[in-house]
């Protein structure tokens, strides 16, 4: 056990202010979802109510696999032009930056009157559409996440050091850049999940259905269950997320520190 | 001289309008140690980035042992290169950092392992060869990078200023290592600096550069005391400016003449004689020509600044010993010692 420094204290406090913070509305959530009315007692009455719900596992699918498609989409995009504006000095990257930013300038009505009007017909009656959609919205999170890591590397010195030992630009790319770049990337997947999972705005708006919308259509007729479903979405959530980061570990930290 | 390892024929970069290297020739023997010095934006880099591969020659020639390697890509130049900042892999240990260029050869597990704790071994750092980079200090990082880059026992050895983000005593320690490592193994090596005393300490010959070319190359002791011109002499060692009054092929200093030694083409009427401090004789005298301003201790040997009746002022280097009986104000002559110094125009 390390000793708690006293400068450590003030630090102590507000993180304990914090976590109350968001463990306390949490905790009573979670204590509300278990009560049932008619005997006054607990029970997992109104989570049987939504899962027993006859699309539930429908829904929660279809948000899963768009979130996927989602991060899948920006990975491809992202991942190889953050790279490459990382390894030289672009002089397009002000432009990329500029592009990436537009998603939080242009407001999601405009986005979605924009789907609308000027998408071909064969892109409105498909569902995976919003897969694009959330990339798009995930975009400026998604791509400065990713950037700040990169920049947090030399990645343009480290890849030249491998090619001088003897590695070409595949043995590289694979054996040097991604294991170096995967933490990065990870995060910005999280992000990218994330934000798709609880997209409502622009998925109501182009009158699809996902779970977040299948969620607020299910909360109009029983509260006690909405509460059940919204403390099930963010275990869920949150189970996913530690699931892929458990998969794919850092592995630069795994070595215990030794002493000098 | 050895046969050459490496030859440099009329390279040549641009980038835009600027030349990065203009038509340079080099030519390093086996075995042998030259620095490229030179002050910064001059190409050093550039050169070094060339040879390896990781650049490209607008014109001239990289040969290794007598064939063109300019058609061979950065991975196949068995080349080991440290950089001037951290260069190791984050998500390897030391050892693995080491045994990267082996594994890249093909070579076993139980080879690279051998080999990797024999180099960390030589640079002093093989209990550290589990740790990672964010375990290591700058220099130990240094050390780590130097150990992998001759681990595959590579055919030139390339530093790039590898010594310039560490703090002055890990710099001094870490240059003298890799001095006594590059003799041990023989590598031959092109180590780039654009500090002088590190050049002439560690190198069998150092090349001065000066806007993509070489100004000159020699052995330190030839560089230090027959400067081809002025930009070699001010930036290797210490060096006064001491006016000089052209007569035919003689040049008056300090009121004594000397051979002027011209290589320009049309006689300048002010020159300049370039005199290195110890090259400067003082001796007491009552009415001489020159003044005592101060003497500055610095152990073994002493500065001593002076000023002539004419009212310029230069120093003089002299032992301790010599410069005890000197005080301010005292009368002194001074005169330049035969042959050396060097007159330049103004
Ligand atoms: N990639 C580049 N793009 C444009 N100019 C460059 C580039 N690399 C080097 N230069 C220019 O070439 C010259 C030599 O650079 P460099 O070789 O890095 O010098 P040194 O290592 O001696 O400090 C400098 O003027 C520098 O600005
Ligand atoms: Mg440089």
């Amino acid at each position: 056990m390390k000793r708690i420094r006293i400068a450590n204290l003030p630090l102590m406090v507000a993180l304990t202010i914090a976590g109350l913070f968001v463990l306390f509305p949490l905790g009573s959530a979670t204590e509300f979802s278990f009560r049932t009315p008619v005997s006054g007692g607990h029970g997992l009455a109104n989570y049987v109510w939504f899962f027993t719900a006859p699309d539930f596992g429908h829904y929660l699918w279809i948000s899963f696999i768009l979130a996927v498609s989602a991060a899948g989409i920006l990975l491809v995009l992202l991942v190889p032009t953050a790279v490459w504006l990382n390894l030289g000095g672009h002089k397009v990257r002000p432009f990329v930056e500029f592009i990436t930013l537009l998603p939080l300038v242009i407001p999601v009505v405009a986005l979605a009157i924009g789907a609308q009007t000027s998408l071909p017909d064969f892109a409105q009656t498909n569902e995976f559409v919003l897969a694009f959609m959330y990339a798009v919205l995930a975009l400026p999170y998604a791509y400065r996440t990713l950037d700040t890591g990169l920049k947090a590397v030399p990645l343009r010195t480290i890849t030249e050091a491998a090619r001088g030992l003897g590695a070409g630009w595949f043995r590289t790319i694979v054996q040097v850049v991604t294991p170096v770049i995967r933490s990065t990337v990870l995060a910005s997947l999280f992000m990218t999940l994330a934000l798709s999972l609880g997209e409502f705005t622009l998925t109501s708006l182009l009158h699809w259905d996902t779970f977040t919308t299948w969620v607020t259509t299910m909360s109009q007729s029983n509260i006690l269950g909405a509460i059940a479903l919204s403390v099930f979405s963010l275990v869920a959530v949150f189970v996913l997320l530690l699931g892929i980061g458990a998969f794919v570990r850092p592995v630069s930290n795994q070595a215990a520190a030794e002493e000098d | 001289m050895n046969s050459a390892t490496l030859t440099l024929s009329g390279v040549t970069r641009r980038f835009k309008d600027v030349y990065a290297l203009n038509n340079l020739d080099l030519t390093v023997g086996a075995g042998e140690l030259v620095a490229l010095l030179g002050p910064s934006g001059c190409g050093k880099t550039t050169a070094l980035r060339i040879i390896a591969g990781l650049d490209r020659a607008d014109e001239g020639q990289v040969l290794v042992r007598g064939e063109s390697i300019d058609k061979l890509p950065a991975h196949k130049r068995n080349m080991g290169m440290v950089f001037q900042s951290y260069s190791l892999f984050p998500n390897l240990n030391a050892e693995e950092n080491v045994a990267f260029g082996l594994r890249m050869r093909g070579a076993s597990k139980a080879q690279r392992r051998d080999r990797a704790h024999e180099l960390l071994n030589l640079v002093g750092l093989d209990h550290h060869a589990k740790r990672f980079t964010h375990q290591l200090s700058g220099g130990q990082q240094q050390r780590v990078a130097l150990a992998r880059a001759l681990a595959f026992e590579p055919d030139l050895l390339l530093l790039d200023e590898p010594l310039s983000a560490l703090d002055a005593k890990v710099r001094a320690n870490l240059r003298d290592e890799i001095r006594a490592l590059q003799i041990k193994t023989g590598t031959t090596t092109i180590f780039v600096t654009h500090d002088q005393e590190e050049a002439m300490s560690m190198s069998d010959r150092v090349a001065v550069m000066n806007g993509g070319k070489i100004a000159q190359i020699a052995e330190p002791d030839v560089l230090y005391h027959t400067p081809a011109n002025e930009f070699v002499a001010g930036f290797v060692g210490q060096m006064n400016r001491i006016p000089a009054q052209i007569s035919g092929s003689k040049a008056r200093v300090l009121e004594s003449d000397v051979d002027a030694k011209f290589d320009w083409e049309t006689q300048p009427a002010e020159a300049v004689a370039l005199v290195r401090p110890e090259a400067i004789e003082v001796t007491p005298a009552p009415n001489g020509n020159a003044t005592v301003v101060a003497r500055a201790f610095l152990g073994p040997m002493s500065k001593v600044m002076l000023q002539t009746t004419q009212g310029f002022s230069f120093d003089a280097s002299m032992t301790s010993d010599q410069s005890a009986s000197l005080h301010s104000g005292d009368s002194v002559n001074v005169s330049i010692k035969p042959g050396q110094y060097l007159v330049v125009p103004a």
